[in-house]
């Protein structure tokens, strides 16, 4: 293990200083607001005093070199991709380039009112477009909406537009959604929003959708197939045309969650397999940065069968210029208070012009690259549930630790030890222990040999029955285990008032 | 690497795609890839095809506000632990993110007055649109009674997602610029799960809300309570003293550039007796292995990753940056700086509306920082708008832009601190084309 030891020490978690520091409400503060603010001086106005608030709300206020050095300690507490590896299996972690950070911020783009005439923003409404064209082009359908704010907002989207079609169609009794029992929560969860209800899908022995399955469960009474492709398993479900098919015979619709284009990008394309529908999750394929749980975006692209339903407001072209299209007969109607997270469509506008046509096809077969070395490196060290190659991502379970007591958890918070940090864990469902391991394309292959050893270590500390510290780990972070389990029980939500 | 995994080239690696739909290399309809400098020109000559406020006096609100941003503000989020951090689900190394999280809770929840704030929405549209779901969960009732003087597209959005469901969904009209409490109040009925008001409501006006309150206690449904510009709860009482069970809104104004449109920030507060039935991510309190404090994530069961189908709500995203963006404004502006903020949107409004000449009215009744002016007609106002234009000043948004079924010839104007004195005057001098 002497290899092994020197890289993953190269990548250990912590070292050096670490504050601690207080909760904002702690903070001894007596300096009020340092922030000299501009406009036009005066009291409450005298319609307003019946309303005046009476106490202050109590926010506590810091002087600026206070807020500041607050903040960021908090900020060192964190991982970050720009930290290190981030091998999350179905979040597409890859680095986000500082230039789409400096593009979005500047003021022509940053300080525009969403309702400012369409003649003074012809420049955002231009590369919007662009953008509109370029996910149709890249995904390979002929219609988007950019207005979704996430993934699931994307899902809820596609699924209002396949009920508005059927529902064209005299067909308001078809609510079935099948669900392969490998899909992400949220596809369920969107469907029931939209009125319809799901069943699910057994997957076959090699984790893709079991065509006998599927053909049992299709009737009269089925709206939709939603499918991840390549699936939450890391495998291409290589059955697409005649699934799309059978959905197409029956009367549904094939929706497509795109949670996982970056295995296909450049490569492939759904809208060339039959899928009527795809949601295009751009904080994954097209590098928004995640910012600690968002903001995403969750454009929808459509094929012709639902573009008459698409949201509004839509972007047109008209002459040499563009314009907002704000009603539409046919339309489902607005899933948000606006065209779309702007800013977060605009650094995935950016990201695409940097590889464009020559280069995007790199996007795709080095995630797959990547993804497929882990594997050939772990794979007989940890149980491979499904055989053969992967996408973008492998999938491992922990049966071969678990017979020493460890789990996946375990495996988890070591790897926090060593530098990294972990893979998803206990998803998919359909397998149990469930290690999903996403490397992507901008890891170096240093990167992934280190993640590897410390895999490798994990698996031969197991084997040598030296367990007891994989139980307890981490303890190189700032924090160790959190009961979670006193979270929820009696939860406390807000520090208490003075 | 081709060789540890036994291919012998990279396509090897698709032979699971069928041949018939490889894309053949370099055959989409896309421009070539572009250096870095070149991507910088393209966005800075697009950017320099738009107006922006950075250099116009904005009176334009409707849901988004041109504030001041601390340049604090974006450094802290511009910051990569920040930046390019995931989700917290492994809060051992996330405790910066959850930590900052638990005080935008904390801020938020005093902020609208509530007892509980969770992690964040989208935006105010679809966080009203939760909402409304949310009541019918609490209340077991599906009838949602919606004010017309709510934000057409909160209303409209909130109409779309529970178009699909089963149950009511009323608007209740509204005579000019204002609620009209009462009509709220006669259209509540035992299978009401809420009435939803937005206060201050579209067109800024201030109202107060005790006798709806009482007349949702005798029938036993929640008020929910909608707003634009949360900075108002500085300087007028907050929608938890008006007795909101549920307050939803936007975040924009705390820190958060206008952006055409996003990302923004939603905010969902409530009562904690309502907090296992409220939607999206929350962060909790709890202690770690050692006995220290610490932060998670919490009360995940109600989520759509544990209960599919049976979630609260198929919410997996928040705007958690925008959350750090918002907790940092608020520790740099403190209740002072806040009151602040508040004192100046409403002075600039005042100022304006005290000089406004004979042939231009403004809404009846107390506001805060946004109103409605009446012209003598649309060609009148437009007039007066392409003066404004040409003067460096985005004088007011056509009412009918947003509210599809506006009357002629109205504009919907907001002030924030941004405005100063002179563009006031400038504003003045340019309505005179509109007689």
């Amino acid at each position: 293990m002497t290899q092994s030891a020197s890289n993953t020490n190269q990548y250990s978690a912590t070292a050096g200083i670490q504050h601690e520091e207080a909760l904002l409400f702690e903070h001894a503060h007596e300096a009020p607001s340092s922030i000299n603010l501009p406009g036009v001086e005066g009291d409450i106005p005298a319609a307003l005093t019946a309303f005046a608030r009476q106490q202050p709300a109590g926010i506590p206020g810091l002087s600026e070199p206070e807020a500041v050095r607050h903040f960021v300690r908090l900020s060192q507490w964190n991982h970050g991709i720009e930290t290190g590896f981030y091998p999350l299996g179905s979040c597409t972690m890859k680095y986000n380039p500082r230039v789409n950070e400096q593009v979005v911020r500047l003021p022509g783009l940053a300080h525009i009112h969403p309702d400012q005439p369409d003649e003074t923003v012809q420049g955002v409404l231009q590369l919007l477009y662009e953008l509109q064209q370029w996910l149709c082009e890249i995904s390979g359908f002929s219609h988007i909406t950019l207005q979704p704010a996430a993934g699931a907002h994307g899902e809820l989207t596609g699924l209002m537009m396949i009920r508005a079609a059927l529902d064209a169609r005299g067909q308001q009794h078809r609510k079935k959604v099948l669900v392969p029992d490998s899909a992400h929560g949220t596809n369920p969860a969107s469907a029931a929003l939209c009125g319809m209800y799901t069943v699910e899908l057994k997957s076959g022995a090699d984790g893709r959708i079991d065509l006998d399955e599927l053909k049992a469960h299709l009737d009269n009474d089925t709206a939709a197939l939603m499918m991840t492709n390549p699936n939450t398993a890391g495998a291409f479900e290589s059955d697409v045309a005649e699934i799309c098919r059978l959905v197409h015979e029956a009367g549904g619709f094939v929706y497509g969650d795109g949670a996982n284009l970056n295995a296909l990008v450049g490569v492939a394309r759904p809208g060339d397999m039959g899928i009527d529908c795809l949601h295009i999750n751009v904080h994954k394929t097209f590098s928004t940065p995640h910012g600690g749980g968002g903001p995403g975006g969750g454009p929808v692209a459509v094929n012709e069968s639902l573009a008459p339903h698409l949201p509004v407001p839509r972007i047109e072209k008209q002459g040499d210029g563009y314009a907002l299209l704000h009603q539409s007969d046919a339309s489902i109607g607005s899933v948000l208070g606006s065209i779309g997270q702007t800013g977060v469509l605009l650094r995935a506008a950016a990201y695409i012009a940097a590889f464009g046509n020559n280069h995007l096809h790199k996007i795709a077969e080095d995630a797959v690259l990547n993804a497929n070395y882990v594997l050939s490196r772990l794979k007989n060290a940890y149980d491979v549930p499904f055989d053969g190659l992967c996408k973008h991502e492998c999938l491992l379970t922990d049966a071969i630790q678990e017979k020493h007591g460890v789990k996946t958890l375990d495996i988890a918070k070591q790897l926090i030890d060593l530098g990294f940090h972990p893979m998803t864990v206990y998803f998919p469902l359909i397998v149990h222990g469930a290690m999903l391991i996403e490397p992507t394309e901008t890891e170096s292959r240093q990167t992934l040999d280190a993640f590897c050893d410390a895999m490798l270590e994990i698996a031969a500390q197991c084997e040598a029955g030296d367990t007891d510290q994989l139980h307890s780990a981490p303890v190189k972070p700032f924090r160790r285990r959190l009961d979670e389990t006193q979270a929820a029980r009696k939860p406390v939500l807000v520090w208490p008032s003075a | 690497m081709l060789e540890a995994i036994g291919v012998s080239g990279v396509r090897d690696l698709f032979a699971d795609i069928p041949a018939e739909f490889h894309l053949q290399q370099g055959s989409l309809n896309l421009p070539d890839g572009m250096s870095e400098a070149a991507i910088v020109r393209k966005f800075t000559q697009a950017a320099e095809k738009n107006r922006h406020a950075a250099n116009t006096a904005c009176f334009l609100g409707g849901g988004t506000y041109h504030h001041f941003v601390p340049a604090v503000v974006d450094y802290v989020i511009s910051r990569g632990e920040f930046l390019t951090a995931y989700t917290p689900y492994q809060p051992e190394i996330s405790q910066g993110t959850l930590q900052a999280l638990f005080e935008f809770q904390t801020m938020i929840a005093r902020l609208t007055g509530m007892d509980v704030a969770n992690a964040s929405m989208y935006e105010a549209a679809t966080a009203t649109a939760e909402a409304a779901l949310m009541a019918r969960r609490v209340t077991r009732k599906n009838r949602v009674v919606m004010a017309g003087s709510v934000n057409p597209r909160y209303r409209s959005v909130t109409s779309n997602y529970l178009s699909r469901l089963k149950g009511d969904y009323v608007e209740i009209a509204m005579d000019g610029f204002a609620t009209d409490v009462d009509a709220l109040i006669a259209a509540i009925d035992d299978n009401t799960a809420c009435v939803v008001v937005q206060y201050p409501d579209f067109y800024g006006s201030v109202y107060d809300l005790s006798v709806l309150r009482a007349a949702c206690d005798a029938n036993k449904c929640l008020m929910v309570v909608a707003f634009s510009d949360i900075s108002a709860f500085a300087l007028i009482e907050s929608p938890g003293a008006m007795g909101a069970d549920i307050a939803v809104g936007s975040g924009q104004s705390l820190g958060i550039p206008m952006g055409y449109g996003g990302p923004h920030l939603g905010l969902f507060a409530c009562k904690q007796k309502y907090v296992r039935q409220m939607p999206g991510r929350v962060c909790g309190m709890t202690q770690d292995a050692d006995g220290k404090r610490g932060f998670v994530l919490t009360l995940s069961t109600r989520e759509q990753h544990i209960r599919r189908e049976k979630a609260t709500s198929n919410i997996c995203s928040n705007q958690g940056l925008m959350c750090t963006a918002a907790a940092t404004y608020l520790t740099l502006m403190g209740d002072d700086g806040m009151a602040t903020v508040a004192r100046h949107s409403a002075a600039a409004l005042q100022s304006l509306l005290a000089a406004l000449p004979d042939h231009v009215s403004a809404a009846a009744g107390a506001h805060y920082n946004e109103t409605v002016l009446s012209f003598a007609d649309t060609t009148a106002r437009d007039r007066f708008l392409a003066a404004a234009a040409a003067d460096g000043i985005f004088a007011g948004i056509p009412l009918e832009r947003i509210d599809h079924a506006a009357q002629p010839g109205h504009l919907l104007v907001a002030t924030t601190e941004m405005v100063e004195q002179d563009d006031i005057q400038r504003y003045l001098a340019a309505l005179e084309v509109s007689k």
